[in-house]
C-alpha cells in the first residue's frame, strides 16, 4: 500500500475518533446544523412516502360513502347537542368562578406542530415536528395529542425538532395505573411491529398486581421529571408475572403512525 | 480528473439515496424491513475508485449515515458519531481489494457484497444499540429487517451498475478500457 494511502486512511480514522469523543450536546448541535439544511428535500420525501404509502386507501365505494355520511351525520347531532349543553355549563361555571374568585386552573401552554417526517430508519422510532427553538421547543419537552402521549423532543433545530416517540425503547416515562396504586417504568420495545401501533410494556410492577385489561395507564409525573402528571399513556393489554416483578403489556392510546398533529407541552400557563 | 469526477458522483448519489430511502415506506409482509441503498452505492463506489477516491466516499457516507441516524435521548447518544465511518472505511477497502477483477470487467462480486454489507451494517446498529440497552433481544422481525434490505440490496446492485456504466464511459480515462493498476 502506498504511503499516501496509509496515511489519507490513518487520517479518516483519527477524523471518525474525534467525532466519536464529542459530548452529546455537541454532537447533537452538530446534527441540528445538518438537519436543517437538510429539512426541505426530507419534507419532500416524507410527502412521497405518504403519497406512495397511501395510493388506492382514500378510494371508497359509493356504498361506504353513503354509510360514511349517514354515520356522520348521527355524530354531528349528538355533537351539536352535547355542545349547546357544555355551553350552558361553562356559562355557569363562569359566572360562579367569578362569584367565589377561583384562579383559572393551571395547565399546559401546548404549541400546535406538525409531523413533517417519519424517521426512515431500522431500529428507531421517532418523527421529525415542524418547531424547533425558534418557536420555544427545548430539549426534553412532551409531546402529545388530544387523545395522549405521543413521546419527547430531542434534537431541537431552529424550526424542527427530533420526537423520540413512547413506541421507543429509550423512552423511559414514569407511569401509574388506574384505579390502583401501581406505579412503574414504561417504555416501548425494542422492535415494534410493522403497521400497528406498537405496544409499551410498564415494568418493575408487583408481583401480585394482577392487572385488569382496559386500565388506563397515566403519567406520574415524579418531580424534576420530562412528562407532567395524569397524561394518558394507554391501556393495559395484560399483566405477566415475572420472577422478580410484574410486568403490563400497554396499547397506546395514540396511533402514532397515522397522527399528523401533536402538541408540544412548552410551559405552563 | 476520472477519480475526483468519481468520488463526487459517489457523494451525490449516497446522498440522494438517503433521501430516496426517506422516501420509500416500509415493507410490511417483511415484517417493517426498509429499502437501504446506501451501503450498496459505497461498495460499488469501492470497487469503481481508487483508493484515496474510496476513501473520500467511505468518510462521507459514514458521517451522513450517523448524523440521519444520531438518537440522543436523555443525554445519551447510543451509536456516536463516527463509528459509521470506521464501518464504511473498513468495508470500502474490502470492496477496493476486488477493483483489480472489475477493471477486468467482472463486476459480478457487487452483488454478495452489497448483500454481506448491507447485512452486516444494520447488524451493527443492532449489535452497538443492544449493548447499550439491556442486553440481546433476538426475533424473525430482527433477522428479517437486517437480512432482507441486504438481498433486495442485491437485487438492486445490478440496475446501478447498468445506470452507471454509460454514464462512467462518457468520462475521459474509462476505467473499463484500462488495464494497468
Amino acid at each position: 500500500m502506498k504511503k499516501l494511502n496509509i496515511a489519507l486512511l490513518l487520517a479518516v480514522l483519527a477524523l471518525a475518533v474525534y467525532l466519536s469523543v464529542l459530548s452529546p450536546a455537541a454532537m447533537q448541535a452538530v446534527q441540528g446544523k445538518f438537519l436543517s439544511i437538510l429539512a426541505p428535500f426530507l419534507r419532500t420525501g416524507t410527502a412521497v412516502q405518504e403519497q406512495i404509502g397511501s395510493m388506492g386507501k382514500g378510494l371508497k365505494t359509493l356504498d361506504e360513502v353513503e354509510a360514511d355520511n349517514r354515520k356522520l351525520t348521527e355524530v354531528n347531532r349528538v355533537l351539536l347537542t352535547t355542545n349547546n349543553l357544555l355551553r350552558e355549563i361553562e356559562a355557569e361555571n363562569n359566572r360562579l368562578r367569578l362569584a367565589l374568585e377561583y384562579r383559572e386552573r393551571s395547565v399546559f401552554r401546548l404549541l400546535a406542530a406538525r409531523v413533517i417526517s417519519r424517521d426512515a430508519s431500522t431500529w428507531w422510532n421517532t418523527v421529525k415536528i415542524n418547531r424547533g427553538f425558534e418557536d420555544g421547543v427545548e430539549t426534553d419537552q412532551p409531546v402529545l395529542t388530544d387523545l395522549g402521549l405521543v413521546g419527547k423532543t430531542t434534537t431541537v433545530t431552529k424550526s424542527e425538532s427530533i420526537v423520540v416517540l413512547i413506541t421507543d425503547e429509550t423512552c423511559r416515562v414514569a407511569a401509574k395505573v388506574e384505579g390502583t396504586r401501581e406505579q412503574g417504568i414504561l417504555s416501548g420495545m425494542r422492535i415494534q411491529e410493522s403497521g400497528t401501533s406498537g405496544e409499551l410494556q410498564l415494568n418493575f410492577l408487583t408481583k401480585n398486581a394482577a392487572l385488569e385489561a382496559g386500565k388506563n395507564v397515566y403519567t406520574a409525573g415524579i418531580s424534576n421529571g420530562v412528562f407532567p402528571s395524569g397524561i394518558l399513556i394507554g391501556k393495559v393489554k395484560e399483566f405477566r408475572t415475572r420472577p422478580l416483578d410484574g410486568q403490563a403489556i400497554v396499547e397506546p392510546a395514540v396511533d402514532i403512525s397515522q397522527t399528523e398533529d401533536v402538541f408540544v407541552v412548552v410551559g405552563a400557563k | 480528473m476520472k477519480a475526483a469526477v468519481g468520488a463526487l458522483a459517489a457523494c451525490a448519489g449516497v446522498f440522494f439515496a438517503f433521501l430516496l430511502q426517506q422516501a420509500l415506506p416500509p415493507i410490511h409482509v417483511l415484517h417493517g424491513a426498509r429499502f437501504v441503498l446506501v451501503p450498496m452505492i459505497l461498495c460499488y463506489a469501492a470497487m469503481v475508485l481508487p483508493f484515496p477516491a474510496m476513501l473520500l466516499a467511505a468518510c462521507f457516507t459514514g458521517l451522513l449515515s450517523d448524523l440521519m441516524y444520531l438518537n440522543a435521548v436523555g443525554g445519551r447518544v447510543e451509536i456516536a458519531l463516527g463509528c459509521s465511518i470506521v464501518f464504511f472505511v473498513i468495508y470500502g477497502c474490502i470492496a477496493n481489494g476486488f477493483r483489480p477483477a472489475y477493471l477486468r470487467g467482472h463486476w459480478w462480486p457487487v452483488i454478495p457484497l452489497s448483500v454481506v454489507c448491507t447485512w452486516a451494517f444494520l447488524f451493527m446498529q443492532f449489535a452497538m444499540i443492544s449493548l447499550r440497552r439491556e442486553g440481546f433481544v433476538f426475533d424473525e422481525a430482527i433477522l428479517w429487517r437486517s437480512l432482507a434490505p441486504g438481498l433486495l440490496a442485491g437485487l438492486f446492485a445490478p440496475l446501478l451498475h447498468a445506470v452507471v456504466k454509460p454514464f462512467a464511459a462518457l468520462i475521459p480515462e474509462n476505467p473499463w478500457s484500462t488495464r494497468s493498476y
